[in-house]
């Protein structure tokens, strides 16, 4: 297992390392709340909260979105295309473990980026809250970005190395407007809020707008995301094992 | 030849060949990839499997490294399961790629060799590995930096970084320019010296020629030969006959006894006969002017050819590889 464990440490070193991706996910997220916190009022009532609040909670979300996609697909696409996954699959590491570690990697490297985002709501957006609400609250973002993570990786699969990044920068956006990161989803017209209902996005930030709203977090929201993890990940399965297969056929 | 392995004789890992194959068949639908292949390399033994694309080499080596199972017969790396002997870090793999370089990006030489070299059990020195790959000056290069070459020689590194019993390179020098093969193989000499086992795929028969103790040639999921290079050469009638001859026209050459090729540059003339003492008598009656004439046996490009392709179809090696080049980088044929 210590394979295991310098290939995740190898795997996050090389995210960090990139200067593009951190500048793409840590720069959105914390650019987009400076400019839009004062689209409204700051201290205004919105969903139980202050808008400041909310959309500190929007951002980590989208922060989280743009991390996961990110990490999983662009890269994943490029090392399938440069033979890296087939060299890998003649090492001691388990099949399993290049999709798991990829994984994992992305959920590493999606937390410093809501905490990066929660600290800016912090400083610049003057949001203040309990500790243990601070708490509960990048716990619930953080794990309501597993199934971007997993979709990243799926991207990574399906996607060639040309077509994955607008692929990428494609549900980035459309997950973020329609799943009401920009938009509270209460002011989207009633067709939208229909849609928002439906996307993995709109329900992870629920998590969050939920706690800070001094609820906890919502148990239909947990559970969407949860089948969307799910079902992602047999698709990931799926086309894992075909491109094994297929690799020397 | 029966290579079945005997039920009642103890298992011993340490003990029988490095690789086994038993009586393999392996089909792709209606394709046979492997028509009851043996095969079987010794321990310490360098090896050089050479076949034409469609052979069935790719085929055989995904499933000596565990990549595919065999359908039917028996495989055995290492004493055990193929699967099992790559899980135990005894196994080193260097695989053709596409168009990319094999590595992934954002990290040093050094350090993909370090991270490597820790999915092994017992890995060589990092130190060791990069100056045996000729890395050493490298170490802190950007892998998107790299050139082909230097390319192949970091897959090399990552091949051997584990200290692998046995090791296999699909077409190992093929970026690689003429310095760059012989010191590869200079190398590679020093790395099976040490009691290693080498198995290797080329389409430099000179390389195979000269580095290998033995060659296996494949041809529509058969073996077709087995043996010193020497030996392989011998089972190859055609002989080689040049002479200096002006104005000598192919078309009647072609038709004196045993002829198979004829090659016309100048005044030279080269024939490959399959019975050089027929061509020559008919040369003397035919009239034909000639001087200087020399009768070699064959070289292993002959032998190859020979062994490999169907004579109407294909006339030289280079044809061979012409022909098969795109299909190679492809990384999918079977």
């Amino acid at each position: 297992m210590t394979g295991l464990g310098a290939f995740l440490r190898f795997e996050v070193l090389r995210l960090l390392r990139n200067p593009r991706y951190v500048a793409i996910t840590l720069g959105f997220p914390v650019v987009f709340y400076g400019l839009f916190l004062h689209s409204l009022e700051p201290a205004v009532h919105l969903a139980g909260t202050t808008w400041n609040t909310y959309f500190m909670v929007s951002m980590a979300s989208f922060g989280a979105v743009v991390a996961a996609l990110n990490a999983g697909g662009t890269r994943l696409a490029a090392e399938r295309a440069s033979g890296w996954t087939r060299q890998l699959s003649v090492t001691p590491l388990p099949a399993w473990s290049y999709v798991t570690t990829k994984i994992a990697a992305s959920m590493v490297i999606a937390l410093p980026v809501i905490c990066v985002v929660e600290m800016t709501g912090l400083l610049v957006g003057g949001v203040s809250l309990g500790l243990g609400t601070w708490v509960v609250l990048t716990a619930v973002l953080w794990a309501g970005t597993l199934p971007f993570v997993v979709l990243g990786v799926l991207v990574g699969f399906v996607a060639s190395s040309e077509t994955a990044y607008p692929l990428v920068t494609a549900l980035m956006f459309l997950l973020s407007f329609f799943g009401g990161l920009f938009t509270p989803v209460a002011d989207m017209p009633t067709v939208l809020r229909h849609v928002a209902a439906f996307l993995p996005s709109y329900h992870g930030a629920s998590l969050g707008w939920a706690v800070v709203a001094g609820h906890g977090p919502g148990l239909r929201d947990a559970s969407i995301l949860l089948v969307y993890a799910l079902v992602l990940g047999l698709a990931v399965i799926w086309r894992h094992r075909a491109e094994e297969s297929r690799a020397f056929a | 030849m029966n290579l079945r392995p005997d039920p009642t004789r103890p298992h011993d890992a340490d003990d029988g060949p490095a690789v086994r194959f038993s009586s393999v068949v392996h089909r792709y639908r209606s394709l046979v990839a492997l028509d009851h292949v043996d095969l079987e390399v010794a321990r310490g033994e360098t090896l050089a499997l050479l076949g034409p694309n469609g052979a069935g080499k790719s085929t055989a080596i995904s499933i000596l490294l565990g990549l595919q199972r065999a359908q039917e017969g028996t495989v055995s790396v290492l004493g055990t399961d193929p699967r099992a002997a790559m899980a135990s870090g005894k196994v080193g793999a260097m695989l053709q790629v596409g168009g990319g370089s094999g590595l992934p990006h954002g990290v040093k030489v050094g350090e993909l060799v370090k991270m490597t070299s820790r999915l092994y059990r017992r890995p060589a020195p990092v130190e060791r590995t990069l100056a045996r790959a000729g890395l050493t000056d490298l170490a802190d290069r950007q892998t998107q930096r790299l050139s082909g070459g230097q390319a192949q020689r970091v897959r090399f590194a990552l091949a051997i970084a584990g200290n692998p019993d046995l090791v296999f390179l699909d077409e190992p020098t093929v970026a690689m320019d003429v310095e760059g093969r012989r010191t590869f193989w200079a190398m590679m000499r020093g790395f099976a010296g040490e009691g290693r086992t080498v198995l290797f795929a080329t389409h430099h028969l000179d390389e195979a020629d000269a580095v290998a103790d033995r060659i296996v040639v494949l041809r529509r999921g058969a073996v077709v030969a087995n043996g010193a290079a020497s030996t392989i050469k011998a089972t190859v009638a055609t002989r080689r006959l040049r002479f200096v001859s002006k104005g000598a026209d192919p078309a009647r050459l072609r038709e004196l006894d045993g002829v198979d090729a004829v090659s016309v540059r100048g005044s030279e003339v080269v024939l490959d006969s399959l019975d050089a003492d027929a061509t020559v008598r008919s040369l003397v009656i035919s009239g034909v002017a000639f001087s200087d004439i020399e009768v070699t046996g064959a070289d292993l490009e002959q032998a190859f050819v020979a062994l490999t392709c169907d004579l109407a179809e294909v006339r030289t090696v280079d044809d061979v590889i012409a022909a098969q080049a795109p299909v190679t980088r492809s990384g999918t044929a079977v």
